[in-house]
């Protein structure tokens, strides 16, 4: 995993905030894929409203006093009441809940992912109106019933290819009146996988400088030879059916992997033309699915790193992790 | 680096949740402004709230931004043509109105919403600048309820049932109460306004009149709304000593007497003769008298006593007064009275009632100069059978006197007060008229007497060589019920009366009204007494019972302290008594407890342990435990690892227990 990314401070103002905000959250432990919000990490401060309400409230006093009206005092007194006691629905409102990130599907570049965040109560109190921020994004607002749990969904902007932590989150309430807002700063650790946006490569493209002779063949078996082609046995995947002999044949046919395991693909950066590394990552990972798509046994051979040849969901993960944080520093720690 | 991916800014946009409360919120808390202010005012309101509520259902536009610039204008000149002001009360809360109503149509945020019913929290308190009743009390708490709970709604983040949004509200308020007790009771008070004047409470502005004219008290004598209040310190007073002195009036001229205020206060009252101490909460009277029970003993520290035994207060009473007296059984010795004002209160105008004279004369022929037989001529012409008393009196022509002496002959205390004034100053014995209250109910239920505006009552004070002012009640001659137990017993059967006068002939809803007036003047008596009337002087006597000062902010601040940590502990006890436990929690902490016992002999649990292997390691050692340790197994497992239902649960926390003692005897 990436070292966890920090904010880049844009302005002093933010610079100091992070500032503020690491030393006041130093004594935090830091969370692993769960956290649960303890009392020593919930913080709760007046929001504008609240302030607004401590104005009104002020000036509700100053008539009271000045016509010496008991029961502007009474009134007073009895929202001032409800304000004080707010502080603690509020901050009981987020404490004793439980966070647990959910693993982050991985996206292709130009797509965004979604973090989620199952929260859980196990203190037997509903739970109102809890938002989670990440950065800039926010989740909707959720609830959970006593002994309950609810997902945060909070969608992220699409991200460049790579391996990307979560920076710090904030989950944070405001219910019931909106006057304080309790929070606390987590650091729910999961990785964001973004794989290359797939570009299908042209012939051309991928024409070879010609002393790489393989790259004929490397068409040839994309297209997937008849030869390789038998009749369905029980058990085989639907993704292997062979739609086209389906068609031809009547019968049902599906791709054997085995029978063109002996003449695995190699799809290998060094014969793909050009010098973007973008476009050649791309190109490889449209080559990855399709070669995955088709079935076929596949390698992926990449500047310091060469994988498989092989098959299946694994296999395919591997290839466009590979893909996804090529160029990368590898993880430190 | 990357993270900065993370600050683009996201695009979420809050819905209006809480519109709809605040539209329910809104006339709530207005409404009781409609009493009060300008038709217009209300119409404002109105017409705002309908336009946003269209807007609501049908999702007009909102009106443009010049419009409602124009509209605020419009409004705020509005106010100021008709107050001249836009910040006494009356028109500081007209603005409050105006201004939440045009602030309807602005709203287009979660803020704004929060805004407009913040608005709407202070609207409730302006509420009690006109109107401080109890039923206004009753009605504000559930404007308040009502706002808190579209706070809720707008911070809720999904539509609530009302349900929720009622109980959740109500749970607030209710947790709210212990502080706001504690600040109305800590707080410190100050007497006296800092700036402007309060506005008149409008409730209860008829009171006695500071000119008297024998009809005037006719409107008063059929209503049945409370002028005062009195509780007293031992048993009350028979109703024959119940003269509550307001006013006294000297000068006649001819038709009425008027109050006389420009008199030199009385000389400092010697000591009662075994005084009656009272507490009276005095009803708005818009004057400056306070009733004094006859004779006067103690004077209120908010008053003044004149040398006609006249009480006045430093100003206007335009609210509610409290305020503690004492009353002696005789009138204190009073100063020789001067030529001067012998003469005063003698004078009589030289046309006045000449068919009056004539009469005295012939008294004066009769009986001499003997005042005592004067006197007792006069009551006993009362008494006699042409004159009778009655509440509705035919209306008198030319001289009133004479009118009512020797052709109508029917009426109440002050024709009877009035004429007797005449005719007593007409035979040479200094007179006066007095006005006060005179009977009233006593109420049972809340040991107190409650003095209606009907118990209005005018009587006399004549100033007899060596016996000084001494009181003369003529309507006692007529009417010796009407002393002795009030109107009611005058009118009890009369069908003609006010209902509240009458005992019998009367429909059970009339009945059933009066009992509960009844049980309201109870209740707002309690609520005057217990919360309106807390003033600076309550505070202090409150403070002084723990040692405390109010005017000095370190009591201030231990009082604060100390009863604020008291609620805090009471909460968390509360809380803590009130937490949930589930059976997972409680197995757990079972098994803590059986580790840390089996630690003594060196077998506290492993960390990595299950239940059933820490159970497995202790048997090896000590055999003796296994009976208990199968027990207790058994029930951790199904506490903790089973879906129960609560019967089970109970048992299984049973046998828990049960087999955590004994192992605890054992080792």
């Amino acid at each position: 995993m990436n070292p966890r990314v920090r904010t880049l401070a844009v302005s002093r103002w933010q610079a100091l905030r992070e500032d503020l905000i690491r030393w006041v959250t130093r004594r935090h432990r830091a969370d692993g894929v769960q956290a649960a919000i303890t009392r020593d990490r919930v913080y709760i401060l007046p929001t504008r409203q609240g302030y607004l309400l401590l104005l009104i409230l002020l000036a509700m006093l100053l008539g009271s006093i000045n016509y010496s009206n008991n029961m502007a005092f009474l009134l007073t007194f009895l929202i001032a009441g409800i304000g004080h006691n707010a502080m603690w629905y509020t901050h009981r409102n987020l404490l004793g809940l439980r966070l647990k990130v959910l693993p982050i599907a991985p996206v292709f570049a130009g797509e965004s992912a979604t973090v989620r965040v199952r929260a859980e109560d196990d203190s037997g109190r509903d739970r109102e109106a809890l938002h989670m921020t990440i950065g800039a994004y926010q989740s909707g607002s959720a609830h959970l019933e006593a002994h309950g749990a609810s997902e945060l969904e909070i969608p992220l902007a699409p991200l460049p290819r790579g391996s990307h932590g979560l920076p710090r989150q904030r989950i944070a309430t405001r219910y019931p009146l909106g006057l304080l807002e309790a929070w606390t700063w987590l650091t729910l650790d999961s990785e964001v996988l973004v794989y290359p946006r797939p570009v299908a490569g042209t012939p051309v493209a991928l024409a070879p400088d010609a002393s790489h002779g393989e790259q004929a063949e490397v068409r040839a078996t994309l297209e997937g030879a008849p030869d390789e082609i038998r009749e369905y046995q029980p058990g085989d995947p639907p993704a292997r059916m062979a739609w086209k002999a389906v068609a031809r044949t009547g019968r049902l046919m599906v791709r054997d992997a085995s029978i063109g395991a002996g003449r695995p693909i190699w799809l290998d950066w060094e014969q793909l033309p050009g010098t973007d590394i973008e476009l050649r990552l791309s190109v490889l990972c449209h080559e990855v699915l399709e070669a995955n798509a088709a079935g076929h046994s596949y390698g992926l051979r990449i500047p310091g790193k060469s994988l498989g040849p092989g098959v299946g969901p694994e296999h395919l993960a591997n290839c466009l992790r590979a893909l996804a944080v090529f160029g990368q520093r590898p993880p430190v720690g | 680096m990357i993270a900065t991916l993370f600050t683009r800014p996201g695009a979420s946009r809050s819905q209006l949740f809480g519109l709809w409360p605040l539209l329910a919120v809104v006339p709530i808390a207005a409404l009781p402004h409609a009493w009060e202010q300008p038709l217009w005012v209300t119409g404002v309101v109105a017409a705002g709230w309908l336009w946003r509520s269209f807007i609501h259902a049908t999702h007009a536009r909102m009106p443009a931004l010049w419009l409602l610039v124009a509209l605020v204008l419009a409004g705020g000149t509005a106010t100021m043509s008709q107050f001249g002001t836009v910040t006494g009360q009356q028109a500081g809360t007209a603005l409050l109105l105006v201004m939440i109503a045009l602030k309807l149509l602005e709203i287009r945020s979660q803020r704004d919403i929060v805004v407009t019913l913040f608005l709407c929290y202070f609207l409730v308190a302006t509420t009690y600048f006109f109107n401080q009743s109890l039923l206004i009390a009753g009605y504000s708490l559930i404007s308040a309820w009502l706002i808190t709970a579209a706070l809720i709604q707008v911070h809720a983040g999904r539509p609530f049932p009302i349900t929720r949004l009622a109980r959740s509200a109500a749970l607030m308020i209710a947790h709210a109460l212990p502080i706001m007790l504690i600040l109305f009771l800590v707080f410190p008070r100050i007497p006296g306004p800092i700036w402007g004047t309060p506005q008149p409470d409008t409730v209860g502005q008829t009171g006695l009149s500071e000119r008297l004219e024998p009809g005037d008290i006719a409107q008063l004598l059929e209503n049945e709304n409370t002028a005062m209040r009195v509780r007293f310190d031992g048993p009350p007073p028979p109703p024959r000593q119940q003269y509550w002195r307001a006013l006294v009036l000297s000068d006649f001229d001819g038709r009425g007497w008027r109050v006389d205020w420009d008199r030199p206060e009385h000389a400092p009252l010697p000591g009662g003769d075994g005084s009656l101490s009272y507490e009276v909460m005095l009803e708005p009277t818009r004057s400056r008298y306070l009733p004094l029970l006859d004779y006067p003993d103690q004077v209120p520290d908010q008053a003044r006593l004149l040398d006609n035994l006249q009480a006045v207060a430093k100003q206007r009473l335009d609210g509610r007064v409290q305020y503690a007296g004492a009353a002696r059984s005789e009138p204190p010795p009073a100063a020789p009275i001067t030529a001067w004002e012998r003469d005063r209160y003698l004078r009589l105008p030289s046309r006045a009632a000449p068919r009056t004279r004539e009469l005295v004369a012939q008294w004066q022929m009769d009986h001499g100069d003997d005042e005592s037989a004067i006197v007792n001529a006069a009551l006993s012409l009362f008494a006699a059978d042409p004159f009778s008393y009655t509440l509705r009196p035919p209306p008198l022509s030319g001289d009133r006197t004479d009118a009512f002496l020797f052709d109508t002959r029917a009426g109440y205390c002050e024709h009877y007060a009035s004429s007797f004034a005449v005719l007593m100053r007409a035979a040479g014995i200094p007179t006066r008229v007095v006005t006060g209250y005179q009977g009233g109910q006593w109420m049972e239920t809340g040991n107190y007497l409650r003095l209606r505006h009907a118990d209005a009552h005018a009587w006399n004070e004549i100033w007899l060589e060596g016996r000084g002012w001494v009181r003369v009640d003529p309507t006692a001659a007529i009417a010796p019920e009407r002393i002795e137990t009030g109107l009611s017993g005058l009118f009890a059967d009369d069908a003609d009366a006010p209902a509240f006068l009458r005992r019998s002939g009367l429909s059970w809803t009339v009945h059933w009204r009066l009992q509960l007036t009844d049980w309201h003047d109870l209740l707002t008596y309690r609520w005057e007494y217990l919360v309106l009337a807390f003033d600076p002087e309550r505070q202090r006597e409150l403070f002084a019972r723990f040692g405390l000062d109010p005017t000095d902010w370190r009591s201030i601040l231990i009082a604060l302290v100390v009863s604020m940590g008291a609620i805090g502990a009471t909460a968390g006890l509360l809380a803590w008594l009130s937490r949930p436990r589930s059976g997972r929690d409680a197995a757990q902490r079972a098994l803590d407890r059986l580790s840390r016992r089996l630690a003594r002999i060196g077998l506290a649990r492993r960390p990595d342990e299950t239940a059933a292997g820490y159970a497995a390691r202790i048997r090896a050692q000590r055999p003796d435990l296994d009976p208990m340790l199968q027990d207790f197994t058994n029930a951790y497992v199904h506490l903790r690892y089973a879906a129960l239902g609560p019967s089970d649960a109970t048992r299984f926390q049973k046998q828990l227990n049960h087999s955590l003692r004994t192992a605890r005897t054992r080792i």
